[in-house]
């Protein structure tokens, strides 16, 4: 690894326990908490074999009394039942097998009221407290978690879901993805003619959003049929498909070309990345996304989203509240959260700039200037330092250059 | 106020070397795995409520043992303090011994009850313990499931919460069968019948009384009510004697309240007695025993889902997700979310987060904004792919404008 950007990794381990080090401590914490659930597994077989131990000895010795008292009874020095039963009564008071199982008992709730202790030192015990008391409309939820089923495909669920919580039938959420997973599903068993339909029927509208999946997917079955028919049919192939398209995938047909002089020794060529399983999967997977992007929705289903942001925020939003206690009514009614979340950047939507200098985060009416030295501020802040004069240089707060008002420009993110 | 120190941006051929003060910790593996381990932290509800069942049955399974165990032991106390012919002890004294055995064989199948709850509960700690950074996009997709199972069987939609389990395998990471102990009363409760329910106040005497908890008090008056209902004013009075007065030290004002129904017919246009006698009083009591119900289990009383989901939502939320041009990957571009999002409060930050438009990537010091000549701003990388493509020409997707990648300029954000 090189020198220098060994240092600036080891510049990005903060002070405090970096995240390799937390989630090895976490793995020692959950050790412990294996321990603690195994010594109660320990004592509780231990008190079942002491009550089965019991049970045996109490049982010996009635079953002793029984055949005692049924033994032939023909001399005198034979007890007689009364003084067997006196004999077994004053055996068990001896053996006390209640109070035999009392110390195995004792530590079994030893163990037992120590684990939800220790528990409660790992886990936040009550991931709770942030929730605000909202209305939330049932049906809205329902609404989602219904496009959420049909979008992962879990069909049978979430029709079983919409009969359960009585909820109409999302006929519009479910046709289209049932389309959609009914082409993915011919991919991965081979069949590419869904796919090549779909693509080509939407063809105009991939075309302006970049996507040359079409021509993947002519690939991909041009390949297959190399594979599996021969040359002479994947040349029919390309002839009759992908030549009349030419011009916009000439060095393509040059490739697929060029792999007919190696069939059938595949391994050989310099091609023979294209020949790997995986591709399949991969286009699958941009034939989704160019399906969902054709729908106006998102790849990722919201709910997924939406439940990942909440993992990310919620501890966050929870150590908030150990400084909030009492303030419940504060907490219910505030416009904007008074720390930030840092979501990781796959949550990231919109580009939010804040002012360096005043904090602000900009908006319409406060949008983010351009100073000529490259730096940039809020237009407040840019009045603030030019003193409200607009005709007098100031000077940007980060490097010596002077600037004017007049030149700064509105950006736009 | 601190200002973090920035390149000069007077210096065009300035390398930016990355200062590590301000570099981001964004999406680093470092922080990937701070994260992990703040969200298992999240998962007390995980491990605690097997833990509880688990206790249960041990403690239950005990007390069978202790029972006949003392009966037994008695038995032959009894027997040797009477006066009982030989046969007869004899024959007493035998089924003694068959009660013991069959003492033997519930013992038997508690520990095997117990067992499986034993091993259930090491299931969960094992599922904690087995994320990593190559699995996390299928955990997380288990975490998702495991909240919606919770929150089909807070709702009661039992098939649902039974097929997901099954879809995914999750069976173990769920808690169907505690929340199908719970169905039998609330469904009896669904039924006007108070029975099943107090037979579960029977079985968690300890802890309702620990917490203080007037349930059993509640279906008490609501026996009660029903009784004046049906015109049994008789049986109403003795079963106040019986059931009802206990709890009058404590709870004796609302007691006096109900008692007081029997005055008042069950048609009563008394709007204070009236309410008593509505069929909501039967929904209440279906709440009242859910929460109960979710506290004795170490649960959350709000469904996951709404508490991971009102977090979500606040943490997304900005001013500009309400824009037209709201991308569609953000949850917040949806009617339902936007709805849901309505009464909470927006996210705040304190540094800037910005994302280009094009490629949708960060833009930070190592892929820096570019400002075009209209003020418009992309990335390096999205900028540099386009100028490549098209002779060094850059064409701005929201303006149209067009100019050369010359002309853009480096913006210096912290």
């Amino acid at each position: 690894m090189h020198p220098l950007s060994l240092s600036l990794v080891c510049r990005f381990i903060s002070p405090s326990l970096s995240g390799e080090k937390k989630l090895i401590h976490c793995n020692m914490e959950l050790n412990t908490i294996k321990d603690a659930f195994d010594r109660v597994v320990k004592k509780q077989k231990l008190s079942s074999s002491k009550s089965q131990d019991m049970i045996e000895r109490v049982s010996q010795e009635i079953e002793q009394a029984i055949s005692r008292m049924q033994s032939v009874s023909g001399t005198t020095s034979q007890p007689d039942h009364k003084e067997v039963l006196a004999e077994v009564k004053t055996k068990l008071k001896e053996i006390s097998p209640l109070s035999q199982l009392d110390n195995p008992q004792k530590e079994l709730s030893v163990a037992l009221n120590k684990y939800p202790k220790i528990l409660e030192k790992f886990f936040n015990p009550d991931i709770s407290k942030a929730y605000r008391n909202v209305d939330s409309d049932v049906h809205t939820v329902n609404q989602i978690l219904a496009s959420h089923f049909y979008r992962e495909g879990l069909f049978d669920i979430g029709d079983c879901f919409t009969e359960e919580a009585q909820e109409p039938e999302y006929a519009d959420k479910k046709s289209p993805f049932l389309e959609m997973y009914r082409i993915l599903k011919a991919m991965r068993s081979g069949d590419l003619e869904p796919a090549l339909e779909w693509a080509a029927i939407n063809r105009e509208k991939l075309n302006q959003n970049g996507s040359n999946i079409e021509l993947q997917l002519r690939r991909l079955q041009f390949i297959d049929i190399l594979q599996k028919k021969g040359r002479d049919e994947a040349l029919k192939y390309c002839r009759k498909y992908m030549t009349p398209c030419a011009h916009v995938c000439m060095p393509d047909i040059q490739k697929l070309m060029a792999c007919l002089l190696w069939a059938g020794r595949v391994e050989c060529s310099p091609y023979y990345d294209l020949f790997l399983p995986h591709h399949a999967e991969k286009l699958a997977e941009e034939l989704a996304q160019q399906y969902c992007k054709l729908l106006g929705e998102s790849y990722e289903s919201p709910l997924s989203t939406t439940i990942a942001a909440g993992v990310q925020g919620l501890p966050t939003l929870l150590k908030l509240m150990n400084v909030m206690t009492g303030r419940k009514q504060e907490w219910q009614s505030m416009k904007h959260l008074p720390v930030p979340v840092d979501l990781a950047k796959e949550l990231q939507f919109h580009s939010i700039f804040v002012c360096p200098v005043s904090r602000d985060q900009a908006s319409e009416e406060n949008p983010p200037m351009l100073l000529s030295c490259g730096h940039v501020l809020c237009k407040q802040s840019i009045t603030k330092l030019s003193k409200n004069n607009s005709t007098r240089p100031f000077k940007c707060p980060y490097c010596p250059t002077e600037v004017e008002v007049g030149q700064c420009r509105q950006l736009h993110f | 106020m601190e200002i973090d120190a920035l390149p000069n941006g007077n210096s065009p051929a300035a390398t930016s070397t990355p200062s590590p003060a301000t570099t981001p910790a964004g999406s680093t593996p470092v922080s990937k795995a701070g994260q992990l381990s703040e969200s298992l932290k999240l998962e007390h509800q995980f491990l605690r409520v097997p833990f509880e069942h688990y206790k249960k049955t041990i403690r239950a399974n005990h007390r069978v043992v202790e029972k006949e165990m003392s009966s037994v032991i008695s038995g032959v106390s009894q027997a040797a303090d009477g006066d009982l012919s030989q046969d007869d002890a004899v024959s007493h004294l035998n089924s003694l011994v068959s009660r013991l055995q069959g003492l033997k064989r519930k013992l038997e199948e508690g520990n095997l009850a117990e067992h499986l709850q034993a091993q259930r509960c090491k299931a969960r700690i094992d599922h904690l313990e087995s994320v990593d950074l190559e699995n996390v996009a299928e955990w997380n997709n288990t975490r998702v499931k495991r909240i919606l199972v919770d929150y089909m069987l807070r709702m009661s939609y039992y098939e649902t919460a039974i097929k997901l389990a099954q879809s995914s395998n999750i069976q173990d990471l769920v808690d169907i069968d505690v929340f199908q102990e719970a169905k039998k009363v609330i469904d009896a409760l669904r039924n006007k019948e108070v029975a099943p329910a107090l037979a579960w106040c029977a079985d968690n005497k300890s802890k309702l009384k620990r917490s203080k908890s007037k349930f059993e008090f509640q279906l008490r008056l609501q026996e009660f009510i029903e009784l004046v209902r049906d015109g049994n004013s008789m049986r109403a009075i003795t079963y106040t004697r019986k059931y009802l007065a206990p709890w009058g030290a404590t709870h004796l004002k609302e007691l006096q309240r109900v008692f007081a129904t029997l005055a008042f017919r069950s048609n009563t246009e008394c709007l204070q007695y009236k309410a008593l006698f509505e069929p909501k009083q039967w929904d209440f009591l279906m709440d009242q025993f859910k929460q109960e119900f979710c506290r004795i289990y170490g649960m959350t009383l709000e469904p996951l889902l709404n508490i991971y989901m009102q977090a979500g939502l606040s943490a997304l939320k900005t001013p500009f997700c309400y824009e037209d041009d709201c991308p569609k990957e953000d949850p917040l571009s949806q009617e339902s979310f936007r709805k849901l999002a309505s009464p909470l409060p927006f996210s705040k930050q304190h540094h800037s987060k910005l994302v280009c438009y094009i490629t949708k990537e960060i833009m930070d010091t190592e892929n820096p904004p570019l400002v075009l000549p209209n003020g418009y701003v992309y990335s390096t990388k999205a900028l540099e792919e386009m100028a490549s493509k098209n002779n060094g020409n850059i064409t701005c997707p929201r303006s149209g404008l067009v100019c050369d990648y010359s002309e853009v300029v480096k913006a210096f954000i912290s």
